[in-house]
C-alpha cells in the first residue's frame, strides 16, 4: 500500500490528492457494483 | 588487540529464498480468498446497513414532503362509474377476491350519480401517501410511498405502480416494497393474515383496508396488479427473504375511507 502510494507521481501534496481521488472513485465504483448485485438479493418486490 | 569491524550485508530481495511454485499458488489462492471474503462482507454490510441507513433518513424527509403534498394537491369530486362485473376467469376471482357488499353498485341507486374524491396524479418520485400497518412494528408509525417502482424510486423503500389507481381510489392500487434492503419496510410481511388492517393516508384522507389473502407468485405474474371491481390494495415484495426469486403478494380490500360509501354503497 505504501509502495503504491509512493509510486504516485508528483510531490507529496499531489500524491495525497491523487490518493483521495482514487479512493473516492473506488468507493463510488464499489457502491455501483454492490447496488447492481443487490438486485439479486432484493429487487424491490416489483412485478412485471 | 585489534578492533575488527564486522560488516553486515543488508539482505536483498534476490538473496531471499525463492518460493516454490506450489507455495506461490497457495499464497495467491489465500490472498484471493481474503479479498473475495472482504468484498462479500462489504456487500452484505452495504445491503443490510448502508442502504437501510439512507432509506430511513430519506423516509423522514419524504414524510414531511408527503404531508406538504397533502395540502398542495388539488382534490376534485368526479362521478363514479363502476367497472363491469368481474370476469370469473381472472386469477383474482379464482382466489376469492370478491367485494363484500357488491362493489359494482354505486351509492345513490342506479339513476343518481355518485361522486368520489380524486386527487391529481403525483409525478414520479413524489412522496404522496403514508402506509401504516399496526401489526408490523416497523410500519406502525408509517412509511412513505413514492410514485414509481423504478430502482431509483424504490430506494426509499416503497413505490406505487404508476399504471394502477392511487390508494383510496376504486380499482386495484398496487405498491411494491423492499423486503430485506433499503429499510426493508416489508420485512415481516409473512405475518400478515386475513383480517389484518392496513391504512393508507393520501391527500383524500385515510383509507382502511383489510387483508383478504396472501399469495406467492413468480415475478412475471402481472395479473396481481390488474384492475378489479371494488377498491383494493395490493402489496408486493420479494420472497423468500434475501432472494428475488419469487414475490409475496398481499391483497387487501377497502373497509372504510372517504370513497368507501360511494364504491361499495
Amino acid at each position: 500500500m505504501k509502495r503504491a502510494f509512493l509510486s504516485l507521481p508528483g510531490p507529496m501534496v499531489v500524491k495525497v490528492i491523487l490518493a483521495i481521488i482514487i479512493v473516492i472513485a473506488a468507493l463510488v465504483a464499489l457502491n455501483f457494483i454492490y447496488d447492481w448485485m443487490g438486485n439479486f438479493l432484493d429487487s424491490g418486490g416489483n412485478i412485471g | 588487540m585489534s578492533n575488527t569491524v564486522r560488516q553486515v550485508q543488508p539482505k536483498t530481495r534476490s538473496s531471499a529464498p525463492r518460493r516454490s511454485v506450489f507455495a506461490r499458488i497457495v499464497r495467491a489462492i489465500g490472498w484471493t480468498s481474503i479479498g473475495l471474503g472482504l468484498f462479500l462482507l462489504g456487500f452484505l454490510f452495504h445491503q443490510l446497513f448502508v442502504t437501510t441507513f439512507f432509506a430511513q433518513r430519506a423516509n423522514v424527509a419524504l414524510e414531511a414532503e408527503a404531508v406538504e403534498y397533502f395540502d398542495e394537491v388539488e382534490i376534485t369530486q368526479v362521478p363514479y362509474i363502476p367497472k363491469g362485473t368481474a370476469d370469473s376467469s381472472t386469477p383474482g376471482d379464482s382466489i376469492g377476491l370478491d367485494g363484500p357488499t357488491g362493489p359494482d353498485q354505486p351509492a345513490g341507486g342506479p339513476d343518481e350519480p355518485a361522486f368520489i374524491f380524486v386527487e391529481g396524479q403525483p409525478k414520479r418520485g413524489q412522496a404522496f401517501a403514508i402506509l401504516t400497518i399496526p401489526k408490523i412494528p416497523k410500519l406502525q408509525d408509517g412509511w412513505t410511498i413514492v410514485e414509481g417502482v423504478a430502482r431509483s424510486q424504490l430506494k426509499t423503500g416503497t413505490g406505487h405502480y404508476p399504471a394502477t389507481p392511487l390508494p383510496g381510489q376504486p380499482g386495484n392500487a398496487a405498491i411494491a416494497g423492499h423486503r430485506t434492503t433499503y429499510g426493508a419496510p416489508f420485512y415481516d410481511f409473512e405475518v400478515l393474515e386475513p383480517g389484518d388492517i392496513i391504512e393508507v393516508e393520501t391527500a383524500v384522507g385515510v383509507s382502511v383496508y383489510e387483508v383478504r389473502e396472501n399469495v406467492i407468485v413468480r415475478p412475471t405474474e402481472i395479473w396481481v396488479t390488474q384492475d378489479r371491481p371494488g377498491a383494493w390494495l395490493t402489496l408486493t415484495t420479494c420472497h423468500p427473504k434475501l432472494s428475488s426469486r419469487q414475490r409475496l403478494v398481499v391483497f387487501a380490500e377497502m373497509v372504510s375511507g372517504p370513497n368507501y360509501e360511494t364504491i361499495y354503497g
